[in-house]
């Protein structure tokens, strides 16, 4: 059976860019548009990989995967970030909300900065997923 | 977002809705003084009017441009957003070809933000970025509290000390009362807040000076009563009676106290009555030198 990969990205370009990559390589797209949707939709369809922007509508990227990776049953679930936002700021973010929140988020597994090519993204799927 | 009275009200989440030409980080580095308050959360808007991508003859709809617009606009916000992020804020962005006010309160129904702020230009009236028209027509469809920022260089007053010295003015009605309950989310913000009551030329008219030291006595009392009030919750606040017209007198004692905005409510009596005389709130929004904090009064749903 294909392993499914939730792309969480409010813009259908992007959506559907990434769309195309999967389903040429045999993996099962699942969609959402904003950070919350795609919270949803992780704890509904327990996706095998979940490709994520940052900048987003109602609630962002950071937000949603430090909620994924703070939940027991959930932060198993590998995460390429793929944004527009520098692993730089992201790597701030993510310190100053530790700092704030008290507690240590891991690093994604993958950051890509977009606009990225094809190759590159496939390579990083097939890195976590094989 | 609906106030009720008695209920202090946190700022929590910033609509930011910008042209670029007229909002930039300056002035949201301004607002983020409302960290110290709640803020945590920001969203940008921009929204690319219709005309500057639409139709036209021998060309049809500029796709290219549309996509050059919004990209550019997707720089300006990944770049603000970076910012934000690093301090630990949250941010979202919204970039759409659209009308102005519809999609404005679009946004505001999905994301609910406590605060809307939007630019208002100095230049000349025909090239006004957002008209008043905008505003009062925003005021009028919103509950939302707006923020109409201003820049204010040539008064030599600094914009990034937007909640420094703001100017309170109030007339006692129900929009009032949401007003100051919507303020005192402010209390780690404000420096000094003055509030103002204008007494109206009409009450004045009595030839007696002992009759019309009884209303400034007694406005006066009520302002001390509402100082009382903001100062127990840690709110530096001091009182002023002005007597004339309202808007004149606003602005006089913006300048004399040397404000850094004005705050005013604003009802739905003020709005229906705008069409035909111009609301106080409406006209100093849409003429005042200083920035304006607009409070919209209950709508009747």
């Amino acid at each position: 059976m294909s392993k499914k990969v939730l792309v969480v990205d409010d813009d259908p370009d992007v959506r559907s860019f990434v769309v195309t990559v999967l389903e040429e390589n045999q993996y099962m797209p699942l969609v959402a548009q904003d950070g919350i949707e795609g919270f949803e939709m992780i704890e509904k369809e327990k996706p095998d990989l979940v490709i994520l922007d940052v900048l987003m509508p109602r609630g962002s990227g950071i937000r949603l995967y430090r909620k994924l990776k703070t939940k027991e049953t959930l932060n198993q679930i590998p995460v390429i970030m793929f944004t527009g936002i520098a692993l730089r700021s992201f790597l701030k973010s993510q310190k100053a909300l530790d700092e704030f929140n008290g507690e240590e988020v891991p690093e994604p597994d993958v950051y890509l900065e977009k606009p990225v090519e094809p190759e590159e993204l496939v390579a990083a799927i097939k890195k976590k997923l094989g | 977002m609906d106030i009720e009275i008695g209920e202090t009200m946190e700022i929590r989440k910033l609509l930011f809705v910008t042209k670029f030409e007229d909002l930039c980080y300056d002035a949201l580095n301004s607002l983020l003084a409302l960290r110290n308050a709640a803020l945590e959360h920001v969203i940008f808007l921009n929204v690319i009017e219709r005309e500057k991508v639409a139709m036209k003859r021998g060309s049809g709809y500029l796709k290219e441009e549309e996509v050059k617009l919004k990209e550019t606009a997707n720089i300006r916000f990944i770049d603000w957003a970076e910012n934000l992020f690093e301090m630990g804020m949250e941010v979202g962005a919204y970039i759409e070809v659209s009308t102005l006010i519809p999609e404005i309160l679009k946004v505001v129904k999905r994301e609910s933000p406590d605060l809307i702020v939007i630019g208002h230009s100095h230049k000349g009236a025909m090239k006004q970025l957002y008209a008043g028209s905008d505003v009062s027509e925003l005021i009028r469809r919103t509950e939302v509290p707006v923020l109409v920022f201003k820049h204010m260089r040539e008064d030599n007053i600094v914009p990034e000390k937007l909640f420094e010295r703001p100017l309170l003015a109030t007339n006692w009605s129900d929009t009032g009362k949401k007003m100051v309950e919507y303020i005192k989310g402010f209390k780690n913000v404000i420096g000094e807040l003055h509030i103002m009551h204008v007494v109206k030329e009409s009450t004045l008219k009595s030839p007696s000076a002992h009759d019309v030291q009884k209303v400034r006595k007694a406005e006066r009392k009520r302002l001390d009563a509402l100082c009382d009030e903001f100062e127990s919750m840690g709110i530096n606040a001091r009182p002023h009676v002005y007597a004339g017209d309202p808007q004149k007198e606003i602005e006089k004692a913006a300048k004399e106290y040397q404000a850094s905005m004005i705050i005013l409510g604003s009802s739905d009596k003020a709005a229906i009555l705008e069409r035909w005389v111009g609301s106080i709130s409406k006209n100093i929004a849409d003429k005042s030198a200083f920035p304006c904090l607009l409070i919209p009064g209950k709508k009747n749903s």
